[in-house]
């Protein structure tokens, strides 16, 4: 059992997400970084769940950090793992080892101080956090009041009970993720994207501007959409019906499916990487889609940062989640 | 346009999408419906789910059960099974709507922006209580859901009872939620408070988004409306609006939804040319 002593700028219990309600336009929602939840589940010998959107297991829930702020007080044994972005963890006070699981046990405190590198860090609890299932996932969506407690981000006062864990918590201290796996997180982020689906509307130098150009992430960026700051891009010019029916900006299109990771350049200016809080409908053209595996750098990239945009084949990308997700399993895990 | 051919485009690893053409048209709208109504009935291995929209169809499927390549041959297998479909299931609901309500007003207002119901007249030429007569005088049907839990888009049966309108020139920092509007020809529906950028006709007492389902017409899910409905907006007037709140807040408010068969055949026989 947690108590939340303060809430910081965003903390939301997640699990892997809820999909299966994309035609309804319930956003999936799950982890920022899939990798980093799935690490923290496992080091305290839980579900990681998966894969993402298109599993069958939401695995355990744990608690998605924005930045920093968030202060817990445990208040029963248990054990924990921190992982994802380093925002200075602290256990009463003092560093608080990440990637790896640790023993706490009632009075201890666990905070998040400054963002030294990365956007979000996940805490995972033996056990998983206990929460209502809604549509069969515990994952909070803030914008749609579902998910995690009462569809809303952590608050002072919040009780946080966890399921009985696999095992008690002295046999799960100190399992670690393989130091080779560890991430880095430095200030300079390479996405991988797949063209399209509107690839075919923009201007060629367009689409070359896009993949070779520095892209800033815009402090407008939430779990829904990040912002990239860089230079205009432009479109092919569009039939007149096209104009009446999908609307007078260029970048307007009659309202298609928008991919977890799609790219929306509105006005042809800050392209929008919808994220696994975004919508599933919309009505501007899409330069290029963000490979699955690779949303979790979105993910931690915190604004100002830069990220370059480079395109791989889907083929290329199955290959990178199969990666992804074979490395979110026990092989991956130091026991001691 | 609509294609000849579907055309099978690529949304990153686990989307594909099969577009049928690139306007807004009932027709097109038809053909996405139909190849969804199959591919449910089917099952294809490997497909977790489907997303309806105008004039494409959003596939998520699972890479590691089905390779893209594999994917697409079977759905165009089932493409050309599904050109002869003539009806489609389709609920008739009633919704009641005060038209030009205080909030659309206020809101409307607080943007800087005209009275949206007087402002439609004006484009649409004509007065106030046509456009509500105008917009309230046929069937709508929902061609896409999205953007938000329980927003959709939705476009007008009867041809002849078509509005335009433009968006905002910037958008609103917030609308109130239950709030019914159109942009283009489509009327559309904010069910949460949200930023947005189409005209406000009105607002309903009724909810469509319920995440607590507590009305048994929540018991598929917290989302009311579906692709292939059919939406009637009545006028209503304040009195009227807050007996159906009480009601809906209660959660004794009975939902008028009709389970029913829409003929295309008949339809775009007929409809289109009237």
């Amino acid at each position: 059992m947690l108590e939340v002593l303060a809430g910081g700028i965003q903390a939301t219990i997640q699990d892997v997400g809820r999909p299966g309600y994309l035609a309804t336009g319930m956003p999936p929602s799950g982890p920022a970084d899939r990798f980093a939840l799935g690490i923290a589940n496992l080091l305290v010998a839980n579900d990681p769940g998966g894969p993402y959107l298109v599993g069958r297991r939401p695995g355990a829930a744990g608690i998605e950090v924005l930045l920093s702020g968030l202060r817990l007080r445990v208040l029963a044994e248990t054990a924990i793992a921190v992982t994802g972005a380093d925002l200075s963890p602290a256990l009463n006070g003092q560093p608080l080892p990440m990637w790896q699981s640790l023993r706490v046990g009632p009075g201890d405190e666990v905070a998040f101080g400054q963002a030294r590198s990365g956007a979000r860090a996940y805490l995972a609890v033996a056990g998983g956090i206990d929460v209502p299932l809604f549509a069969g996932s515990r994952a909070t969506n803030v914008r749609a009041f579902v998910g995690g407690v009462e569809g809303r981000a952590l608050k002072p006062g919040d009780r946080l009970g966890s399921f009985p864990p696999s095992r008690p918590a002295r046999e799960v201290e100190g399992r670690r993720l393989r130091p080779d796996l560890l991430p880095a997180f430095g200030a300079r982020w390479r996405v991988r994207v797949v063209l399209g689906p509107q690839d075919d509307l923009f201007l060629p130098e367009s689409i070359e501007t896009f993949l070779t150009h520095d892209w800033r992430l815009s402090p407008t960026s939430d779990r829904m959409g990040c912002r990239y700051i860089g230079p205009p891009l432009a479109f092919r010019p569009r039939p007149a019906y096209l104009v009446e029916q999908a609307g007078a900006d260029p970048s307007n299109i009659v309202d298609d499916t928008i991919p977890v990771g799609g790219i929306q350049v509105p006005g042809g200016v800050e392209p929008i990487v919808l994220h696994v809080d975004g919508p599933s409908l919309g009505g501007y053209a899409k330069i290029a889609t963000v490979i699955s595996a690779d949303l979790g750098q979105v993910g931690q990239t915190r604004p100002g940062q830069i990220t370059n945009f480079a395109a791989v084949s889907t083929d290329e990308a199955v290959e990178a989640l199969r990666a992804l997700e074979g490395s979110i399993a026990e092989t991956s895990i130091i026991t001691p | 346009m609509i294609y000849a051919e579907a055309r099978y485009r690529p949304l990153g690893d686990l989307y594909l999408s099969v577009e049928f053409g690139d306007e807004l048209s009932l027709p097109l709208n038809f053909r996405v419906i139909a190849l969804d109504s199959a591919l449910k009935a089917r099952r294809l291995p490997g497909v977790t789910e489907t997303i309806p929209t105008n004039r494409s169809l959003g596939i998520v499927y699972d890479p590691f059960a089905v390779s893209r390549q594999e994917l697409i041959a079977r759905l165009q297998d089932l493409e050309r099974e599904v050109q002869e479909i003539e009806t489609l299931p389709s609920r008739h609901v009633t919704i009641p709507i005060w038209y030009d309500d205080p909030w659309s007003r206020e809101c409307a207002a607080a943007h800087g922006a005209p009275n949206n119901v007087e402002f439609l007249a004006g484009i649409n030429s004509m007065t106030a209580a046509e456009v509500i007569r105008t917009h309230s005088g046929t069937d709508h049907w929902v061609s896409a859901v999205g953007f938000t839990p329980a927003c959709y888009q939705a476009m007008p049966l009867d041809p002849s009872k078509a509005l335009t309108a433009p968006k905002y020139q910037r958008p609103r920092r917030w609308t109130p939620e239950r709030i019914l509007c159109i942009a283009g020809q489509l009327t559309s529906f904010y069910p949460i408070a949200s930023p947005g950028g189409y005209q406000l006709l009105g607002r309903t007492p009724v909810e469509l988004y319920d995440p607590k389902q507590r009305n048994p017409a929540f018991a598929d899910g917290p989302v009311l409306p579906r692709v292939g409905d059919r939406h009637r907006y009545v006028p209503i007037d304040e009195a009227t609006y807050w007996g159906i709140r009480r009601e809906v807040e209660a959660g004794v408010y009975r939902y008028q939804i009709r389970e029913e068969r829409f003929s295309l055949r008949d339809y775009l026989g007929r409809g289109r040319r009237a």
